[in-house]
């Protein structure tokens, strides 16, 4: 069959514009289904980091939009095997003109002298961390904000709340990296229940919680959860990545959405590559008839047909996946990169499925051309006109 | 002498239903050709000359009748077998040369051997040796569209024969082709039947190319004439 190779290569760029369209429309639905599942596959798939595989978050059973007591942090920390927990609270906010997708970033109000411990990925210099935890008024900002609104240390931030109403100014006195997207900032959760009523303070929006072992984190979180059984507020305790897409289901069934979109574009694709393949058959009837009479079986015309859409479905494949993890790694440092699970730019497993993907539909675009064509008589296919 | 017989058809018919019509293409048709004869197929437009070629070329299938081609029973063959006969002792030559555009001579002479075992450097030795034969060692690497039509038919005679195949089948080869290229490319099969000992059936319309045969046949209305018979008209 190898030896077949170039006569298939040379069929394919018979017609250059039409392959090169072709290319194009493949690798545009292929981009466009790498990046999807790239999504998918952060979102569903993917194992979590050493670090977030230690952590658990705990928030309000009915809803994360309802607080908890603050008072639950002394009676979690009691649960044997929690080394440390956090309060977190999502403050919301508006940074100057929030039309502009630039000043959208994550803002949260921590427990400065617990963040870094909870979160050791984080790295920050230690006299930046300490002068976090000494001004209540300080905030932490991590390098891809401090690079995009170009921010230094020192430089005062002003946010308006909506969730918390009042005008909230902090000081950056630190910068931290990350190995994931860092649009956010942290702020001292003491300013911001200094700046509330009386009667909004002692909650906490969610608890983040440091384990001593992975393996240990499902009992954890099943013991936190039977803690609060008859409490008011009852809890629900979930691993970083289960919370993560909680959050995101408040968007919809992003798993049906995003498994919906993908169909659609394999169907467009498939739709695209029959049409082109069904055209470059027609075309070539008569030269089926001619290779027939060189001796080529009807088993050999179905591989050369089938091979050569399918190396136009890998060539747009190609294409699409490349440009597909370029898109992904800009996904992954857009601000919206900070609220999802770490996405890589280069996933194996992603790229295998673009590829079966895009021989899938290589296959199935051309199976009926080919057939057709690999049974068609001889003299019937040499009185073909061209 | 019957050892001799490369092609031998017994009472052959070919029929077939064409736009509600039938169609009667060959009627009961006895022919023998012995080993290194060189055979012109005359007639009329119609007269079942090309369907009879394709039946020798196992191109067709016939609906009666017996025909046996290099000793073969076609009719006993699967299409897989069919196939890989054709590829071993059968070149056939178009009338409009039918190269494949987008490889260039050598490739095209190549293309046959493909479904050889030979390796790939002997299957370019072979195709340029060919290619040479018909007077073509220097266009090896044009593409059909930069040759003339006579080189054309020249680089698909290469190809018929690069296999080295036993019988040549040529369906109105000059067809397409001004008197001069016609010249050329008939001394050029008459020279591989006479020199290689090729036996050669050519279907022709034009009585020029038909002398260049050592016998002519006649065919009419779907029958063949007997040998030496001339059509009335």
């Amino acid at each position: 069959m190898f030896r077949y190779i170039p006569l298939m290569l040379k069929n394919c760029w018979r017609n250059r514009r039409r392959t090169i369209l072709t290319i194009v429309s493949i690798g545009v639905s292929m981009c466009l289904l790498g990046v999807i599942i790239s999504v998918f596959h952060a979102f569903y798939l993917s194992d979590p980091t050493p670090d977030q595989a230690l952590r658990l978050v705990t928030r309000n059973r009915i809803s994360l939009t309802q607080p908890l007591p603050q008072s639950y942090r002394e009676r979690i920390k009691q649960v044997p095997g929690i080394r440390e927990v956090m309060i977190a609270q999502w403050f919301g906010g508006v940074y100057k003109d929030s039309r502009n997708p630039d000043n959208m970033f994550a803002r949260f109000a921590v427990e400065p002298e617990k963040l870094f411990g909870i979160y050791g990925e984080l790295t920050i210099p230690d006299d930046q961390k300490r002068a976090f935890e000494r001004e209540r008024t300080a905030c932490v900002i991590g390098r891809d904000l401090a690079n995009k609104l170009n921010f230094h240390i020192g430089d005062r931030i002003t946010l308006v709340g909506d969730i918390f109403p009042g005008k909230y100014e902090f000081t950056v006195r630190g910068i931290f990296d990350s190995p994931r997207a860092s649009s956010v900032l942290y702020f001292n959760r003491e300013y911001l229940e200094q700046s509330l009523p009386e009667g909004r303070r002692g909650n906490a929006g969610t608890f983040d919680i440091l384990v001593d072992r992975a393996e240990n984190a499902p009992h954890i979180a099943q013991v936190v959860d039977d803690e609060f059984l008859n409490s008011p507020a009852r809890t629900k305790t979930e691993s970083e990545q289960a919370f993560v897409l909680g959050f995101v289901s408040f968007l919809g069934n992003v798993k049906m959405f995003l498994l919906s979109v993908s169909a659609a574009v394999m169907f467009t694709i498939l739709l695209v590559s029959a049409n082109t393949m069904a055209m470059s058959v027609r075309e070539r009837v008569r030269e089926v008839g001619v290779l027939k009479t060189l001796g080529f079986t009807p088993g050999a015309i179905l591989g050369l047909i089938l091979g050569e859409a399918c190396a136009i479905s890998l060539a747009g494949a190609l294409v699409g996946y490349t440009i597909s993890m370029m898109l992904t790694n800009g996904i992954r440092k857009s601000p919206f990169g900070g609220f999802l699970p770490p996405i890589a730019a280069f996933e194996p497993g992603v790229a295998l499925v673009c590829v079966a993907a895009a021989g899938f539909i290589g296959l199935i675009s051309s199976l009926v051309p080919a057939w057709g064509a690999s049974r068609t008589p001889i003299v019937e296919a040499l009185r073909s006109t061209d | 002498m019957t050892d001799n017989i490369v092609i031998s058809t017994r009472g052959l018919n070919k029929e077939f239903i064409r736009d509600e019509f039938h169609v009667v293409a060959l009627q009961d048709v006895g022919l023998d050709i012995h080993k290194g004869e060189f055979i012109a197929l005359m007639g009329p437009s119609g007269s079942g000359k090309s369907t009879l070629l394709h039946l020798i070329a196992a191109m067709d299938t016939a609906t009666g009748g017996e025909i046996r081609v290099l000793g073969q029973d076609l009719r006993a063959l699967s299409d897989r077998q069919i196939a890989h006969w054709r590829n071993e002792n059968i070149g056939f030559i178009f009338q409009s040369f039918n190269l494949i555009p987008v490889l260039t001579a050598l490739e095209n002479v190549e293309l046959p051997l493909k479904l050889t075992n030979l390796k790939k450097q002997e299957r370019i030795d072979h195709a340029t040796t060919a290619l040479q034969l018909v007077g073509l060692g220097d266009r090896l690497g044009h593409y059909p569209r930069q040759l003339s039509g006579g080189q054309e038919q020249r680089v698909a005679i290469a190809r018929a024969i690069v296999t080295d195949p036993s019988l040549i089948l040529a369906d109105e080869p000059t067809g397409n082709l001004d008197a001069s290229s016609a010249e050329e490319i008939l001394t050029l099969v008459s020279r591989l039947n006479k020199e290689h000992g090729k036996t050669v059936v050519m279907v022709t319309h034009d009585p020029h190319a038909a002398r260049f045969a050592s016998k002519i046949r006649y065919l009419e209305k779907g029958a063949l004439l007997s040998e030496g018979a001339v059509p009335a008209n």
